[in-house]
């Protein structure tokens, strides 16, 4: 079931990305599509529950995570003092799947002031660079309420 | 030409000032280094800088197939990203550790 | 009218995007370790190219490029994080330390320096 839905989604890319939305040109990326999961075996066991008001929402303060990151960093880069207190911190992770580590991995990445570094052997800990490391709590606080409680109410 | 479209072009032609500053402050990084990852996330944000130059070209020309270039400029990036990440873990392995780094182990 | 405003908020997110990229490259340069210089690359970077893709959409002309620059934009989301913490990771574990106004590195106790080399 899982499949056909990648095969779809992977359908639709093709629509946008060739840019010329015909029924032939449906068909073929429907087939490419076919392709690349059948060269691509190793897929993930079943589909993760998905509400789409959750996901909207988690999109939308990404997005504003996003811009607020980009400033933020502007501003630190252009300040003619720079006073860093960098560091790497562990977070205990509540997401267990693969999907939704690398998800929140990945927003992490992209939000102000920190980085993923590593994931622990067991999946239970995250390894985050921060750039301003002076309050670990506060930041493992931050992530917590903030995409891991999202990510678990979009996707559980 | 319109006041707007010649706008456009000024905006472009700063863009291009803009970026080939950036540029040539991203050669100074891979330059100096100083070490093996350093270059590396150097020339990655070089892509980001030549992304920049084909996304102002096709604005200024209006031929937008350039965004084409600019997107599989993308995917070459991320992937020579990748292959550098996975070189420098491979090569800490093999123990020819040529990063100029001190060496972690794997407790 | 209405290709008067398009010119405009193209011209504008060109010079957004550029400023973005100008940042990144600051950042490149200023920042005291590798780990800092990559939160200013992987942000700063990522939505200076993504602004530039998205000026495209504005240009008077542009047929059929929101498709492709939506893909394009989502593509570059998807991928810069992951090249950032691959990068990080394999520079960490090929030592490259932390600068020294660090205050934590919680990741020490997993990869022990080694000291008989």
């Amino acid at each position: 079931m899982m499949r056909y839905g990648i095969v779809l989604i992977l359908a639709i890319v093709w629509l946008a990305v060739s840019a010329s939305y015909t029924i032939p040109n449906l068909v073929l990326g429907l087939i490419v599509g076919a392709l690349v999961t059948f060269l691509v075996r190793e897929q993930s066991g079943e589909a993760p529950k998905v509400r789409p008001l959750a996901v909207a929402l988690l999109v939308i303060l990404f997005v504003k995570e996003l811009l607020l990151s980009a400033w933020k960093v502007a501003k630190l880069v252009l300040s003619p003092r720079m006073n860093l207190q960098p560091g790497i911190f562990s977070y205990p992770l509540k997401v267990s799947t693969d999907f939704e580590i690398t998800l929140l991995a990945n927003l992490i990445t992209l939000t102000p002031g920190t980085l993923s570094v590593d994931v622990s052997d067991d999946r239970r800990t995250l390894f985050v660079h921060a750039i301003n490391c002076s309050d670990i709590e506060a930041a493992r606080r931050d992530i917590e309420t903030g995409f891991e409680r999202k990510i678990l109410e979009a996707f559980r | 030409m319109s006041f707007d479209a010649l706008f456009l072009q000024i905006c472009g032609a700063i863009a291009l000032v803009i970026l080939s500053l950036s540029f040539m402050i991203v050669a100074f990084r891979v330059i100096v280094g100083p070490s093996l990852p350093d270059r590396v996330l150097a020339l990655d944000t070089m892509t980001v800088v030549a992304i920049g130059f084909i996304a102002v070209a096709a604005a200024i020309t209006g031929l937008v197939v350039y965004a084409d270039i600019a997107i599989a400029l993308g995917l070459v990036g991320f992937l020579a990203t990748v292959a550098f990440a996975r070189f420098i873990i491979a090569s800490r392995q093999n123990g020819d550790d040529d990063t100029g780094n001190e060496e972690h182990v794997r407790k | 009218m209405i290709e008067t405003l398009q010119n405009i908020t193209a011209g504008l997110l060109l010079l957004a995007g550029s400023a973005f990229i100008l940042t990144a490259t600051l950042g490149l340069v200023r920042l005291p370790d590798l780990y800092t210089r990559m939160h200013a690359a992987s942000k700063a970077g990522t939505v200076g190219s993504c602004v530039m893709l998205i000026a495209l959409v504005f240009v008077p002309g542009a047929d059929g490029v929101a498709g492709r620059v939506a893909a394009g934009v989502l593509f570059f989301l998807l991928t810069a994080p992951v090249s950032a913490h691959l990068l990080a990771k394999a520079a960490y574990i090929s030592g490259t330390r932390l600068s020294s106004s660090s205050v934590a590195d919680h990741l020490k106790t997993t990869y022990a320096r080694d000291e008989a080399k």
